[in-house]
């Protein structure tokens, strides 16, 4: 592969922020294409170098394909923005209802997301996976903070043997997601954010499963954390629907903006520690995603 | 913008689908094959093609298959589906009665 050409595909496929199968697929084409725009120009008489820069050049700029091949694959179906958006809508309900408080409600539901996660997963990951693999990795991370309420030593010691292995599985999944693109990566634990943050607001530690406060607090707040919720199932077919990248990413930063409002209403103003865990989880949530996509790029 | 640029832009997907009906076909021969058959005409943008023959994919009109040729070469052959033919046949019928209404304005207007 001559110079010209192999630096323009890396070009292109630095751009193409989807699925590495899709984009190597579109990428071995446009090889072709330049392979075959090439030889014919040799054959006019020109030199290998000089046929290749004319073959790139004839092409187009690599950004702006890139750019377009990414809207025509980035878009999902109304389908499958609606079935993205479902666990939101449902945990929604939870709340709406005192759902939550029924332990076959929420079993039904935690048994529905698992199914719906690992099929997706082994299905080639369609795009409407990513906010199902969110609630599947939420009992992974609340069994190791519910740990640490555990009483004296026996919470530290617990958390010791846990973590480690929830941390091995979470930290592969995030990988995974975000080699394909740190968007959806975002979007995936977007959930957690919005959970995590609903926890760290209604008490710390072992004040979690202390005398019911953490319930109460949850049947207090019910309404802010439907909304919640919903602005988090709205954000996300805004994600899927849209087309291009800037977009997505202004969806995405829509339901931190909301939680951090509905976490206020429901405090009457008074913003301490967990004001910063919001924070915290909305620049973890796009961070640790970009990181891991810029090592897997390398 | 160009008016004939504008033109090829409307309706490069029914010439696309038009090429392809007629014999599966891969990138750079439709750029070529466009080009002969339009005497020149057609100096289609060759980066527009991909993304627009993805398009076509992912609305399910035409399907890509990768394909090894006696020289080892791998070409990815586009094929028309059933929906890619209907829909081209109801863009033909369109196409030809605008055209039809289009020539008898503008001819009524030259005489």
């Amino acid at each position: 592969m001559g110079s010209n050409i192999s630096h323009y595909l890396n070009r292109f496929k630095a751009c193409l922020k989807i699925d590495q199968t899709i984009r190597d697929g579109v990428a071995e084409e446009l090889y072709t294409h330049l392979e075959d725009k090439s030889r014919e120009l040799e054959e006019n008489g020109l030199s290998k170098e000089e046929a290749s820069k004319i073959a790139v050049q004839s092409l187009g700029s690599p950004e702006l394909i890139a750019q377009q091949i990414y809207e025509t694959h980035a878009q999902g179906s109304w389908k499958e923005a609606l079935f993205s958006a479902l666990p939101h809508f449902l945990v929604a309900l939870l709340f709406t209802s005192y759902y939550w408080q029924n332990i076959v409600y929420v079993s039904i539901m935690l048994a529905l997301i698992v199914g719906i996660a690992i099929y997706g997963w082994h299905r080639g990951k369609p795009i409407w996976i990513f906010p199902w693999l969110g609630y599947y990795l939420m009992p992974v991370v609340i069994t190791g903070i519910l740990l640490l309420s555990l009483p004296q030593g026996w919470g530290w010691i617990a958390a010791l043997i846990y973590i480690p292995l929830a941390l091995f599985v979470f930290i592969h999944i995030v990988r995974q997601t975000a080699r394909r693109d740190w968007l959806y990566a975002s979007l995936m634990l977007a959930p957690m954010l919005v959970t995590l943050t609903w926890f760290s607001s209604l008490g710390s530690g072992n004040e979690l499963l202390r005398d019911g406060i953490w319930l109460a607090g949850l049947q207090t707040n019910a309404l802010w954390i439907v909304i919640s919720f919903i602005a988090l199932a709205a954000a996300t077919i805004a994600f899927i629907r849209l087309k291009a990248r800037r977009y997505k990413i202004i969806s995405l930063l829509i339901p931190p903006l909301v939680i951090l409002f509905s976490v206020t209403m429901a405090s009457r103003g008074n913003i301490d520690y967990w004001g910063w865990l919001i924070l915290f989880f909305s620049l973890s949530a796009f961070a640790i995603p970009v990181w891991m996509q810029a090592r897997a790029y390398q | 913008m160009n008016y004939g640029r504008e033109l090829l832009k409307g309706n490069t997907d029914s010439l696309l689908l038009c090429l392809i009906s007629r014999q599966p076909t891969y990138g750079y021969q439709i750029v070529k094959e466009l080009e002969k058959r339009s005497n020149g005409y057609f100096q289609f943008k060759e980066g527009t093609l991909y993304p627009a023959l993805h398009r076509l994919e992912r609305d399910n009109l035409i399907t890509g298959k990768w394909q090894i040729l006696a020289n080892g070469q791998q070409r990815r052959y586009y094929y028309i589906t059933e929906r890619g033919q209907q829909v081209l046949a109801s863009r033909l019928a369109t196409w030809q009665d605008f055209s039809t209404a289009v020539k008898a304005v503008m001819q009524a207007e030259t005489i």
